[in-house]
This record gives structure tokens, sequence and C-alpha cells, in this order.
């Protein structure tokens, strides 16, 4: 591959906000390292004002001609921007919330999750096998590292175990590329090449390869069979972690499930039912999560299982291989993150400091507190699906394109897919319910102690519930910008 | 004029203004509660003035709600659309009534004030919204929207069971209502608006998906569909989910079991509004959406329809006979008036429809004084098994009065308004036979058995609870008649039931006009009947 000069600098400009977090997260390192008063909040305040700059630069340069970069290593389109933007949202939020001091204090805690959403940023606009390999490397060290932050044995247990699950799926991951890579001859898996070849190749090398390749990504995005870590990390981690864990690396890893899946499938020349295959791991995840779900007392372990669950229904959007269905699944995107990100930050207002909660630790804390346990309330119905909150706009919305890809090919899976999904809501509601039903309808126990509810956490999701329910009043004015997304691999 | 709109909103803008008032205020929330209901009222007499009989869908507002671009799949379309017709009308009325009723009957309520009267009053907004909505999206929005508040009304202010009939009550009806979901996704998406244009708009709106001409030929739910999934076409099923969609709402044997739950727990102005107008929405829902959408199907299945109608009568009923809480007896014995609702949909003639129609109203009437008398026993004893009761005649002779008015009216005594309705149901199924061949004569005559039954388990509990010597078991307290509120409501629901017994015609006129043309609709169908 031949690579002028002055193309890597013309690369360089288009790269822009993700050199702003990096020069902001070696900041970070030095800040650390020399200053010693006010370091939480310093470090903090550079982290949220880079986030914003960030997210304006990128607001500004929509809409983009799709461009590539670095000789087909990166590509910079209107796709890859939206998710940034939801990145840049996902890490800002989290450094709001992050205020125990547990996870605030250390350099190191601004330093990953930065390089989180660098590497996030990078994945999303990859189109090169070994760029994919870098950028998901980034977020992964990371990622186990984070997990541990919770400082004690069952942290350091959650954050092996991600560890190790994590390994695996990437050697999974890399062994598919050989052998892609080998059948192909290309590692640019947008390339003529990649296509022609493949689609001559009888090999049913073709398929276990590209499906290897699935792993790595079905394992960041908690997708059945590859959750297992989820429960466990999800448990032992700092809630704001947590959040920041089942969005970012999630909706990163969707992203470029997105590209990957599109180009393995071959625009529909690939011979293997593509189609089948993820409406099945979509399937399996909602059925697998929401069983799941159901018997747990812890709220943390429980909303694992629910962003398993959840990864299914993102899915759907990806298992109709129609445009509009990626479309949807971008709205449904943008609001997993809102819902996700009320309940979780709900929860952490819940929490003392390092206690682990259960269910039954919130019994009648609606009516010590009304607010949060209404944000709590809120976010839950979102998380069900359930009108007047955004989450049912976006489940129609997927559940559409779904009947409309059906009726177009009369695949049976999509129709299992549809009715299972849908009858999975109720399933779901069981233990979504379950916190809001102890917040609300059990009795205070008398030895409780009132929990504090800190104003600026509430005008937070106070503005996360207004969103929420005006993306249902109005959900035109999200799909209009989404609608004007053209997805061109 | 935007009445309906008023009737819908101002109920919701009063709930959420609430919020902001201070909990100390607590004797201000049910003054606020009652002004909403008054205001109701009114404009609810302005409605009927606005009102004319004769023709159709009145009173429309029509503003576009969401509009999104599908891409190559065209628009999707849905408009906030709201208008009464014959079938709405006297339930919306029902529903101000009623709800004035709950509120009133409210006023006992000391627990936690603020979050009752809120709850009541998303409650109010998203009832009569459900009523008047012809819009799908919208009326799904308004049904779901009943639910978290009907949760937490039970889930709080409840009996001692009430966390288990709380969740047992949503999963039930959010089962329900996901199967109504399934079909309005496959049905908007096989719909387009007659107007022509250069892109394919779905839309939810009701009156062009009961339009066969709007559907979109080709698509699974188009009348030529020829694609079958297991023994049935997709319009076979879809009918087949809304209806069991609609009949757990009813609710009709095999899906009832949540309702004597839900009732035996819920505080009484919450049992009054459950009975009388949520469990409406199951025959409106099949009066509204699945026949005229699907009449094909609905005749395809009216000997089913008409089987689980007859099942709930006769089972219900059964129940009632054996049920030892009086809370419990009224529950089962408005599974089988129910029964009788869905008896005379299938019947599909016009004195059959007609007939369901009316007895949604009466029943509401009837079923929202047994709860309140059930409710006058419970707050003296807090005790509501009829063993533990007797020669109550005695003691409470206004009580005594209210209660058999009640019973003789829900028993269809000649006179009442539950009489009327019943009667037409009868017509219509014994006609059913002769007149289209949908509804086999032995079902009618198999139906009246529930007339007999109901009687039965109605003069037994009488004869129980109201005559022999005086006895109250397990209460020490003297018990009193009547006081002046619960004459309040009692007093107009009574006079209600006889008012639309003695002078059928105050309905019918409303009632009469929706159900011909109901029926009409059949018409190009008739193949279906006589093949």
């Amino acid at each position: 591959m031949e690579l002028r000069l002055t193309e890597i600098s013309d690369s360089a400009v288009n790269l822009l906000p993700e050199l702003i977090i990096t020069t902001s997260l070696i900041a970070s390192i030095i800040i650390g390292l020399i200053i010693t008063k006010n370091r939480q909040a310093i470090l903090h305040a550079l982290a949220l004002v880079t986030y914003l700059v960030t997210f304006l630069i990128v607001i500004q340069r929509w809409p983009s001609q799709p461009s590539s970069l670095f000789g087909g290593m990166l590509r910079l389109d209107d796709f890859s921007s939206f998710f940034k933007l939801l990145f840049l949202v996902g890490g800002f939020l989290t450094i709001l919330i992050s205020t125990k001091k547990k996870e605030a204090t250390a350099s190191e805690y601004i330093l990953l999750i930065n390089a989180i959403v660098l590497g996030s940023c990078l994945l999303s606009m990859s189109m090169h096998f070994v760029m994919v390999l870098l950028s998901i490397e980034l977020v992964s060290l990371s990622s186990y590292i984070l997990a541990g932050f919770g400082f004690d044995k069952k942290s350091s247990e959650g954050s092996l175990k991600y560890f190790l699950f994590g390994t695996v799926a990437t050697a999974c991951m890399i062994y598919g590329f050989s052998l892609i890579y080998g059948l192909s001859g290309t590692l640019d898996f947008s390339a003529s090449q990649f296509v022609s070849t493949l689609s001559n190749s009888s090999s049913t090398l073709v398929l276990i390869g590209s499906f290897l390749i699935l792993a790595g990504f079905l394992f960041k995005i908690t997708a059945v069979p590859f959750h297992l870590w989820a429960p466990d990390v999800y448990e032992s981690a700092p809630t704001p972690i947590v959040a920041f864990l089942s969005i970012v690396p999630k909706l990163a890893g969707l992203a470029i499930l997105v590209k990957v899946v599109l180009a393995v499938n071959l625009f529909g020349q690939s011979g293997y039912p593509w189609q089948t295959i993820i409406s099945v791991i979509a399937l399996a995840s909602i059925v697998v999560g929401n069983l799941s779900a159901l018997p747990q007392t812890n709220p943390k372990r429980m909303l694992a299982y629910s962003s398993v669950a959840q990864s299914g229904f993102l899915l759907i959007g990806l298992a109709t291989l129609s445009m509009e269905g990626i479309h949807f699944l971008m709205f449904y995107s943008v609001i997993f993150l809102l819902m996700n990100f009320l309940v979780f930050s709900t929860l952490n207002q819940y929490e003392h400091e390092g206690e682990m909660l259960t269910v039954d630790s919130f019994a009648g804390l609606g009516r010590v507190s009304f607010f949060p346990a209404f944000s709590m309330l809120i976010g839950m119905v979102a998380l069900t699906g359930l009108p007047p909150t955004a989450g049912f706009t976006a489940k129609l919305l997927i559940f559409s394109s779904l009947w409309a890809s059906y009726a177009e090919t009369s695949t049976g899976i999509l129709l299992i897919l549809f009715v299972t999904g849908l009858i999975a809501t109720v399933v779901s509601l069981f233990f979504y319910l379950k916190i809001p039903y102890f917040l609300f309808l059990k009795e205070v126990p008398a030895n409780s102690v009132p929990t504090k509810s800190s104003g600026s956490g509430n005008v937070l999701h106070l503005i996360l519930v207004i969103v929420l329910i005006y993306l249902f009043i109005q959900p035109g004015v999200l799909m209009g910008w989404i609608n004007q997304i053209t997805f061109v691999l | 004029m935007y009445l309906l709109s008023l009737l819908i909103f101002i109920p919701i803008v009063a709930g959420l203004a609430v919020i902001l008032i201070p909990s100390r205020y607590s004797g201000s929330f049910r003054v606020l509660s009652l002004a909403v209901c008054l205001i109701q009222s009114i404009i609810l007499i302005l409605i009927f003035t606005e009102y004319n009989s004769e023709s159709g869908f009145q009173l429309i507002e029509k503003i576009p709600w969401i509009s999104l671009d599908l891409g190559t799949w065209g628009v999707l379309k849905a408009e906030y659309f709201i208008a009464l017709d014959g079938l709405s009308l006297p339930l919306v009325a029902l529903s101000v009534g009623i709800l004035l009723i709950a509120t009133i009957s409210s006023w006992t309520i000391d627990k936690n004030r603020k979050g009752y009267f809120i709850l009541l009053l998303i409650l109010n907004g998203a009832i009569i919204g459900s009523f008047c909505a012809l819009d799908f999206l919208l009326f799904y929005v308004f049904f779901e929207f009943m639910l978290l508040p009907m949760y937490f009304l039970i889930g709080i202010w409840g009996g001692p069971k009430r966390e288990y009939a709380s969740i047992k009550f949503f999963l039930y009806t959010l089962l329900g209502s996901i199967l109504i979901l399934i079909v309005i996704v496959g049905l908007y998406l096989s719909v387009k608006t007659p107007d022509a244009s250069d892109r394919v708009v779905h839309t939810f709106n009701v009156l062009h998906m009961q339009d066969a001409a709007n559907l979109i030929s080709g698509s699974a739910l188009a009348l030529d569909s020829t694609s079958l999934l297991g023994p049935y076409s997709f319009r076979l099923w879809a009918f087949l989910l809304l209806f069991i969609g609609f009949i757990i709402k009813l609710p009709a044997v095999p899906f009832h079991t949540w309702l004597p739950d839900a009732h035996v727990e819920a505080p009484t102005p919450v049992s009054v509004i459950l009975a009388a107008l949520l469990l409406k929405f199951g025959g409106y829902g099949l009066l509204r959406f699945a026949y005229p959408i699907f009449p094909d199907s609905a005749i395809y299945f009216s000997w089913l329809v008409g089987f689980v109608g007859l099942v709930s009568i006769i089972y219900g009923a059964l129940n009632a006979l054996s049920s030892k809480d009086l809370k419990r007896l009224i529950a089962y014995s408005s599974v089988s008036h129910m029964g009788f609702v869905l008896l005379g949909i299938a019947s599909a003639t016009v004195e059959g429809v007609t007939g369901a129609v009316y007895q949604m109203v009466s029943h509401g009437i009837i079923s929202a004084m047994l709860f309140l008398i059930a409710g006058v026993l419970y707050d003296r004893t807090n005790d509501r098994l009829i063993e533990n009761y007797s020669g109550l005649a005695v003691k409470m002779k206004s009580y005594t009065a209210f209660v058999l008015i009640a019973f003789f009216a829900s028993m269809g005594l000649p006179g009442f308004a539950g009489f009327m309705g019943e009667v037409m149901i009868f017509f219509g199924a014994f006609q059913s036979q002769s007149m289209n061949g949908l509804l086999p004569t032995w079902m009618a005559i198999t139906a009246t058995l529930g007339l007999l039954l109901g009687a039965g388990y109605y003069l037994w509990t009488i004869q129980r609870m109201f005559y022999g010597t005086y006895a109250v078991r397990n209460s020490l307290t003297d018990l009193t008649d009547l006081n002046r509120r619960e004459y309040l409501m009692l007093l107009p629901l009574a006079l209600a039931a006889l008012l639309f017994g003695i002078l059928p015609q105050l309905l019918l006129n409303f009632i009469n006009p929706f159900a011909t043309e109901f029926v009409s609709t059949w018409f190009p169908f008739e193949k279906f009947i006589n093949p």
C-alpha cells in the first residue's frame, strides 16, 4: 500500500475530533502527575470540555461527503459521525455522574474513559480489519481495567472474567481475520476485491471465518452466546462505569457489526443465510436475556441481562438487512443511550459509597423522595417499551421494519422473531417493574436510612426524562435527522 | 371548539398540576379532582347540545401528529384524530358520570392523597382519550396509559393481597395490548391513505383501515392475500389476535382470572372504574377495531365469538353462585354479563349489536352501583364474606333498598337498564340463525340459563345477607345506615338504571344509527355468510 505524506496530512485534518481526545488524554496523564490540589475537579472539567468541543466539531461537519482516510484504513461518513456523537454524549454523561470518591480521584479513571471513547470513535470509522483490531483492543483493554475499579475482590473477579472472555473473543476474531484474508487476499472489507473473491469462493471457510469475526463484535455488544461476562462485570464495577460500558463499547461494537455484516453478506450476494444467523442471535439474546433477568435480585445483574435483551432488539434492525432497519437501529441506539443512562444514573444516586444494592433495599423509597423514584420508573417504562416514552417509539419502528422485511421475504424466522420479541416485552415488564414495585408499593422498613437526593443529579434526570417523552411525541425530529444518513459501505 | 380535547386534557393537565402542589395541602387534591369532574360534566352537556345523533362521526378534531419517513417503504403517518359517534358517545358520557362518582367515593382515601389523585386524574384523561381516539396508534397510547395508573392504584391503595393482584392485572392486560400491537404494526404497513401521492403513506387512521380499498394489494393483510400461516390466512390471524387482546380486557373465559383478584383487592373507587369503564374496552375494541377492519374474518369466527360469550355467561354465573366473598361474586357476575356483550356482537344483527352497546352502558351503571354497595359494607366492617352477615335489612333500611335495586337491575328485571340490553341481545341471538346463519339457536337458548343463574345467586345473597335475624360476625362495630355522601353516589346511579330501563329511547337514539351502519359493513361479505 502506498501512502503519500500529503494524504496523511490531509487525513489528519479530518481526524481532528480524535486528535483532540488524544491530546486531552495525554494532558490528563500529565495533570495526574503534577497537580495534587483540586485534581479531580480539573480532570473532570477537562474531560467535559473535551467532549463538548469534540461534539461541536463533529456536529459542525455534518453532513459530510464520505471520505476515505489513510489509504482506506478509516472512512469518515455520517454514519460514523452519528455514532461518534453518541459516544461523546455517553462519555460526557459518565463523567457527570462520577461523583463518588473511589472512582473519581484517580486520573487513570478519566484517562481510561477517554481511551474508550477514542477507540470507539476509531472503531466506528474502521474499514480495514487491522484498524478494527487496533481500535477494538484499545476499547477492550481499557474496559478490562475500568471494570476492576471497585478495587475489591469481587471487582477483580469481574475484571478478570471480562479479560478472559474478551481475550478469547479477540483471538477468535483474529483467527477469523486470517481465514478471510487468506480467502479474499485483502483486509479491506469494503474493497471490491473482497466481495468478488468471496462471492466466487465456495469454501465453507468463508462462513466459519466470517462468523469468527462476528464473535468478536458480538462479545462487545453482549449478544448471546457471548454475554456470559456481563452479569459479573455489571455487578461488581462502579455504577457510572457500568452505565458507560453498557452503552459506549456496545454501540461501538454495533456500528462495526453493521458494517461487517453488510460486508460479509456481500451486499446480498452471499450464499450464506446471514439474515437467519443474525435473527437467531437476536432471538436468543431476547429470550435468554429476558428469562435470565427474571429471577435476579441484584439490580445491576438484572440490568446486565436486560442489556443482553436490549442488544437483541437492536440486532433486529440489522437482521432486516435493509437501509430502513439500520436507520431504526440508529434511532433505537439513541433511545437506548438515554434510557439506560437514566436508569443507571438513578441507581447510582441510590447507592451509598461502595454499597451493593438488592431490590428490597428500594422498599418504600418512592415515598421518601419522589423524584428519583419517578426517574427510575420512567427509565424502566422506557426500557420495557411502553408509551409515553420514546422506548415505545423505538420498539414500534424496529418491529415495523421487521414486519416489512418479513412481508417482503416471507422468511419464517423473521415472523418468529417478530412475535417472540413482542411477547418478550410482557415478560420483561415483570423484572423491569421490580424496582418501581419496591419503590412505590412496599412499605419503608423500620430501620432504613433516608437516601440523600442530590440536586444536580435530579436536574440531569429531569432532562433525560423530558427528552425521552419529547422524542415519543415528536420522533420526527430525530428520525428526520437520521434519515439524512445514506449508508454506503 | 375542541370540546373533546378539553374533556381529555383537563384532567391530565390538572393531574400534572397536582404534582406541583405541596403535599401539606392534602385537602385541596380531592376538591381539585371534583372540580375537574364537574367541569367535565359541563363540557359533556355542551357536547350533547352539539351532537346530532343522525350523522356519523362528529366533533372531529384532526391534527397531524407523527410523520416519519420510512425510506423506500413510504411514510408513516399518525394523527391526533378524535371524534364521537353513536358507539363512543354513550361510553364517554358513562365515563364522565362514573369518574365523578368515583371521585366522590375517593373522598375517604387518607393514604398518600396526592399520589392517589394524580393517578386518578391521569387515568380519567386516558379513559376518555381511548374512547375518542380514531387513530389506532393514538388509541394504543391512551390504552397503555391507563395501565400504570391502574397498577399503582390497585398496588398501593388496595387490600391485603394487592401486590399480587396488581401485577397480575398488569401482566394480563399488557399481554392483551401486545397482541393488539402486533396487529397494529402489521396493519399500518398494509394500509395506505386514499389520496394519491407519489409516495405510499401508511396510516393509523381507523376509518381508512376499515375501508378495504385502502389495503395495499399484495400486502399480507390484503383481502386477496393467499399466503397462509398454518391453518389460517394472515387476516384470520390478525382478527384472532385482536379478539384475544380485547377479550382479556372484557374479560371473557378463559382470560378472566385477573378480574376477581383485581376487584377483590382494589379500593372501592378503583373497583368502580375498573368494572364500569375499563371492562368496556373489550367490547368497544371489538366493535371499533376488530370487526370493522376484519369483517370477513369476524364472520368466519363468529361461532367462536358467540361460543366464548356463552361460556363466559354460564361459567361466570356458576362462579358467582359459589363465591363466598361479596366482591368476588360481583366480579364474576361482571364476567357473566360481559359474555352477553360478546353474544350480541357475534350475532351481527342490528338488534344484537345495539343490545351489546346498551348492555355495556347499563352494566357500567349497575356494576358501579354494586361495587359501591360492597364498599359501603367493607368500609364499616372490613369484611366482605357473605356468610358473616345476616338480617342487615333490620339495621340498614335504605342500604337494603339500594341493594335490592342494584341486584334486580343486574338480574335483568324489566323496568331496569339491564333488561333492555339483555333482551335486545336475545332478539339478535335468536334471529341470527334465520337472518345470517352465524349463531345457532341453541346458543341463544343456552344463554337464557345465565339469566336464571343470575337470579339464583342474587336472590340467594339477598336471602343470606339481608333476611333473618340481624347478626354481624367478626366485627364489633354497630352498623349504621347510609350517610349523605353514599346517598349522593348511589341515588344518581339507581335513577339512571331505572331511567334507561323505562325510557330506552334516550340511549337508542344514539346507538341505533351506529348499529345500523355497523351491520351494513357486512353487506360486501355476504358471500362469506351464505357460501
